[in-house]
């Protein structure tokens, strides 16, 4: 009777165990057939200095001449 | 300080930056655009430049949240100002609008201090795009508080030395200004009303508990502010007026500044600063300051002086002032009379003047 006991207990480990499996991703592999990582277009630029150099545009800067003195 | 060019405002320059916790977001979260669109144009279409004034209560709620109420936040302290000298600043009046145009280039935002250099310098980021727990002092400190500040605390005026906790110790501004940046919650009138406003005895414990061998420190402590002994001269500014120039932006004019060293009657006299005597620094207001936008805008002007409480950062343990009892009392030069005043601003200052100079001791 014990061993039978012993004998159901491990199979419904067993059964829990591949029930987790088949649903949490976290424990999936990465897929041979996995789309490839998406590469941002802000990282690709703005890591890049010659590009950005390129790129780059002069900027109005909105502050007036007549201004003297400290602030 | 020269702005960065600008391809180097937005150089992204350590990727170490990209595996940080805020790398790990991503860019379109914080900032919009599209992150798969090549071309420049519609990449940034939808940019948010500085996303931080909503984006980081999201993690950061209650650092956030104090910030909001404080006076980087709010400027509460230009509209303090104002509210005292009987100015209406409701929205659309004539102050309302000299608050937009002049007054918020002086907001600060989470990222401007501690992503980026502040507008007043035009912007761009200070170290890639790390996220400096602790702002840069020459970028963002001095960056808005290089004039007066700044300039006293490294010794940049000419023939004034430079305060000993810079150098003795090279102390940053956040070695004694931190929690105080990001306010209490509450909103309040001035910095002297934060309660968490650093104190120099909060390090200097031992000359308020042990005064022994110190005549000065026994005589004194009570009734003089730490600066009345220990700064020197420091910058005071005279008449700014704001306007719009021919071209429609928003400009401002001002006396040249003057290296002056003041003590007069203290203003903010309370348990806090139970001092009789504190330094004055001359702020650069004027009753006509605001005169472009309408008349009397200010109609109590003379509710507030002119000369307020300072605290100089240029401190030292000797100073011509402390260097004998005489060198002080008696001495009319150290001490805001009458004769300092502007014609137009001695009922503002009536209070603050010194009309009774403490009696030479003889030594």
């Amino acid at each position: 009777m014990k061993r039978l006991v012993t004998a159901v207990i491990i199979i419904l480990v067993l059964v829990a165990l591949a029930a987790i499996g088949c649903t949490n991703k976290d424990l999936v592999g990465p897929s041979p057939e996995a789309e490839p990582e998406v590469v941002s277009t802000c990282v690709t630029c703005h890591t890049d200095k010659d590009t950005l150099k390129e790129l780059a545009t002069t900027e109005e800067v909105a502050k007036s001449e007549a201004t003297t003195g400290e602030g | 300080m020269p702005p960065l060019e600008v391809w180097e405002k937005v150089f992204v320059k350590d990727a170490e930056f990209l595996q940080s916790t805020h790398g790990k977001v991503g860019c379109v979260i914080c900032h919009g655009g599209d992150s798969q669109e090549e071309d420049k144009e519609l990449a940034h279409v939808g940019l948010v430049i500085d996303p931080s004034d909503g984006d980081c209560n999201t993690c950061h709620k209650d650092v956030a949240q104090t910030h909001d109420a404080s006076l980087h936040g709010t400027l509460s302290g230009f509209v303090s100002a104002f509210e005292a000298r009987g100015g209406n600043v409701a929205e659309g009046s004539p102050l309302g609008t000299v608050l937009e145009n002049h007054c918020q280039e002086c907001h600060t935002t989470c990222g401007q201090c501690h992503v980026s250099r502040p507008d007043e310098l035009e912007g761009g980021l200070v170290s890639g795009h790390k996220f400096r727990e602790t702002p840069s002092m020459q970028y963002n400190c001095i960056a808005c508080h290089g004039a007066r500040v700044g300039a006293e605390y490294l010794g940049q005026n000419e023939g004034i030395p430079a305060d000993v906790h810079w150098t003795q110790e090279t102390m940053l501004c956040t070695a004694c200004h931190s929690q105080e940046l990001h306010g209490s919650g509450d909103l309040i009138e001035s910095r002297y009303h934060n309660p968490d406003m650093v104190k120099c005895e909060d390090c200097h414990q031992e000359v308020w508990t042990d005064t022994e061998g110190n005549p000065q420190h026994e005589q004194h402590l009570s009734d003089l502010s730490c600066q009345v002994c220990h700064s020197v001269a420091y910058k005071n500014c005279y008449s700014c007026h704001v306007a719009i120039d021919e071209e429609g932006m928003p400009c401002r004019t001002s006396e040249p500044s003057v290296m002056q060293f003041e003590i007069g009657y203290n203003p903010l006299r309370s348990s806090e600063r139970p001092f009789k005597y504190v330094v004055l620094r001359h702020v650069p207001t004027c009753a006509g300051t605001c005169d472009y936008y309408g008349d009397v805008l200010f109609p109590n002007f003379n509710a507030v002086s002119t000369w307020k409480y300072a605290t100089p950062h240029n401190i030292q343990l000797s100073t011509p002032q402390n260097e004998s009892c005489d060198a002080c009392h008696g001495n009319i030069e150290l001490f805001l009379t009458e004769e300092d005043i502007r014609p137009d601003e001695k009922a503002a200052n009536k209070d603050v003047v010194v009309d009774e100079l403490p009696e030479p001791v003889g030594n």
